[in-house]
């Protein structure tokens, strides 16, 4: 599956670190602007393969091509990289950190600034930039950790577990700011554990397992791929009554429907409106990600 | 070079900042210079002290040879009381005693220090048999007593016999004047006691500054780095720029906070007390080959503590790693007695030339002479090739090294980093 005009493009890459296969064979493609899903259980190769985007670490074989060129130290300046693992000056005021890892990216310190202003108040901590880090609170020291990620204006961000500490709140406000970067043109590789964050956020996913490719491509083809032929319904009509379906769970208003085998799913809707009942919605149901996740994972393993 | 320049400027600032540096700066040299003030202060009074306690001595003549007479051509410590007046202190040394058994009882008393004997035949033989309370082994047998009844017996013996000059002549055969020749052929009176410690002090002074100066450096470069892999800033740092402009930027930025502390202790400290108090005998080349070694040592330490910084998972597993570089480059400092006295033995230049024991080493032979031109060379080398390996190897480490954590890597494990990256 190739993406139209790639930013990223790794290609049959593979990594050991002594017998362990870290990453074994991963190929994909990031498309320029998208929000591109990193997807994998705990230790699967998720962290390796975003270092070796990096360039933090070297493959043992393949290649990979940052907007068409060999990965490099060049292009580290435009890349914005939010690690697992929270890395910031704890001693440190929230405005001195974020000037300091912003100016490492070569980007002049009055813009460092302008920006660190203008994502502190977005993300609403205006008021703690004076403040040592340490004195945040978890979720706050979260926020200034995707701050330094966006402060230098990068065009790729990689996110890896960005809403980790965050209430609801702070995760929507997080969730706003991801889309609104992806709307100027920024291209965001995110790696999540929470299924419905991804997605509502990425049209394409890549999976990985034990270091092997497990899942790569357009998310909704992949959730048609292991979804039966079913159905949400919600309407008044007696289920029992029908004879084109198998079976149905939950009551009638709101129902998940299986159909016999062969059956068309336009001779059930039409059998919906014929039995006099109000039909409310009627749409294909769609295995939830974290089903196919597991089940991919449970395969694969 | 901007994002070098960045990371310079960031740790000089949080490392002049720190709370440890600015203690070094100013508290060391005044906690130093204040406990070399009272030691030698404490030793004095200890002296004084030691001989203010003696008390005095009693002497019972059956020799018929002394002459209680010059009691003050030998010094001011005689007298023919029997006993001294109360308050009279060191001035009553030596009392004379007519009866052994009195005297032997003022001993038992503690009037009296000790009791000496000069038998009827002392002309003869020379024996005093001196008596004295048991005080354990460390015991002096009232040393001061002695010296006094000598100075005594030689007036009482030669007074009479000889010409005035010649008993004054024994008595005191010499008032010895003392003249220092520089280097230079410049010959100027020795001084007090005071610049003569000085001039020993003030290089060694020196030398322990810039010794420090070293390790501080370094050791903050070490803590520096392992908190930043233990804090995991690490891993945003090298997503930004190279483990060389990291490893460069640290060095230069601690490397300036080292240089200032430098300066500071030479400009503030050195300087104006070599003024006041004649404390360097250093020439200008001794101390521009010092300053050298400083810098070479810097470098030398800090490449390797970058990579001990890297190595351990916490920065105090850093700094317990780190202690096999302290410690060897630290052992020209247990023979510093040795190495001070005899500054080219084979075993000050063997030290010279290895790498670790070479900044120290140098340091403390450049304080005490001039160093040959050869050792420098040799050792300059060996220092910078040090360095180069240092360096490199610790760029290596960034690459592998930093992101690891878990347990504590072995020995194979290190040398295949270094070799992989």
């Amino acid at each position: 599956m190739v993406a139209p005009n790639p930013v990223i493009s790794v290609q049959d890459v593979s990594k050991s670190f002594r017998s362990v296969v870290a990453v074994d064979g991963a190929s994909f493609e990031i498309d320029s602007g998208e929000i591109f899903g990193l997807l994998g259980p705990n230790g699967a190769g998720k962290t390796t393969l975003i270092r070796l985007i990096l360039d933090l670490i070297r493959p043992d074989a393949g290649s990979i091509r940052i907007q068409g060129q060999p990965v490099s130290e060049t292009h580290k300046d435009r890349i914005g990289y939010l690690p697992e693992e929270r890395g910031l000056y704890f001693r440190q005021k929230v405005m001195a950190v974020l000037e300091y890892l912003g100016s490492l990216k070569g980007v002049p310190i009055e813009r460092v600034r302008r920006n660190a202003r203008d994502w502190l108040q977005r993300l609403e901590i205006d008021d703690l930039r004076s403040r040592p880090v340490q004195e945040l609170s978890k979720g706050n020291q979260q926020k200034v950790q995707f701050i330094a990620t966006v402060v230098s204006d990068p065009d790729i961000l990689i996110l890896d577990e960005p809403f980790t500490g965050l209430d609801p709140i702070n995760v929507h406000l997080l969730v706003r700011s991801i889309r609104e970067l992806a709307a100027e043109g920024k291209t965001v590789v995110l790696s999540v554990h929470q299924m419905a964050l991804v997605e509502s956020l990425c049209r394409r996913v890549f999976m990985i397992n034990r270091g092997r490719q497990v899942l790569y491509g357009d998310l909704e083809e992949i959730q048609s791929r292991y979804s039966e032929p079913s159905f949400l319904v919600r309407s008044g009509a007696d289920y029992q009554a029908c004879e084109l379906i198998d079976r149905f769970a939950g009551h009638n208003a709101a129902a998940t429907v299986h159909l016999k085998q062969g059956v068309e799913p336009a001779r059930f809707l039409r059998w919906l409106v014929e039995s006099g009942a109000e039909v409310e919605s009627f749409q294909r149901a769609r295995t939830p990600l974290d089903e196919i996740f597991i089940r991919v994972v449970r395969d694969s393993s | 070079m901007s994002k070098v320049w960045a990371i310079a400027r960031r740790e000089f600032l949080v490392t002049v900042t720190r709370k440890g540096y600015l203690f070094t700066l100013f508290g060391l040299p005044l906690i130093m210079i204040g406990g070399l003030l009272a030691a030698s202060l404490l030793s004095r009074e200890t002296f004084r002290d030691s001989q203010a306690n003696q008390g005095p001595a009693g002497v019972v003549d059956r020799a018929r040879v002394l002459d209680f007479s010059l009691q003050a051509a030998t010094g001011p410590t005689v007298s023919t009381s029997p006993l001294p007046a109360p308050g009279a202190g060191v001035h009553s040394r030596l009392v004379a005693y007519d009866d052994l058994d009195q005297a032997l009882a003022d001993l038992g008393t503690g009037d009296l220090s000790a009791v000496f004997l000069l038998e009827a035949g002392y002309l003869q033989s020379g024996d005093i048999v001196v008596y004295a309370a048991e005080k354990g082994i460390f015991s002096q047998l009232n040393q001061t007593g002695r010296r006094q009844l000598s100075a005594l017996l030689r007036a009482s013996l030669a007074s009479g016999r000889l010409e005035e000059d010649a008993v004054a002549r024994i008595l005191t055969p010499g008032r010895f004047k003392e003249m220092q020749v520089s280097k230079q052929g410049r010959i100027r009176p020795e001084g007090n006691l005071l610049k003569r410690v000085g001039r020993f002090l003030g290089p060694f002074i020196m030398f322990f500054l810039l010794t420090i100066s070293i390790f501080m450096s370094s050791g903050y470069l070490l803590q520096g780095i392992a908190e930043e892999k233990q804090n995991r800033v690490i891993e945003i740092l090298l997503s930004s720029v190279t483990p060389t402009q990291l490893l460069m930027g640290k060095m230069m930025g601690l490397g300036a906070a080292g240089l200032l502390q430098v300066v500071f202790y030479v400009v503030l400290l050195v300087l104006p007390a070599s003024l006041i108090l004649t404390l360097m005998t250093l020439s200008l080349g001794q101390i521009l080959l010092s300053l050298m070694y400083v810098v070479l040592g810097y470098l030398l330490f800090a490449g390797l503590m970058a990579g001990t910084g890297l190595l351990g998972n916490t920065s105090q597993e850093s700094q317990q790693l780190s202690v096999i570089w302290t410690m060897t480059s630290m052992i020209p400092m247990f023979l510093v007695a040795s190495l001070m006295q005899q500054p080219h033995s084979w075993l000050a230049r063997s030290f010279s030339f290895f790498p670790l024991t070479a900044p120290v080493t140098m340091l403390l032979r450049l304080s005490t002479d001039e160093v040959p031109l050869l050792d420098v060379l040799i050792s300059t080398a060996v220092l910078v090739l040090g360095i180069v390996l240092a360096v490199k190897g610790a760029s290596r480490l960034f690459r592998t090294a930093s992101l690891m954590v878990g347990k504590r890597p072995r020995l194979g494990e290190i040398y295949r980093w270094l070799k992989e990256a």
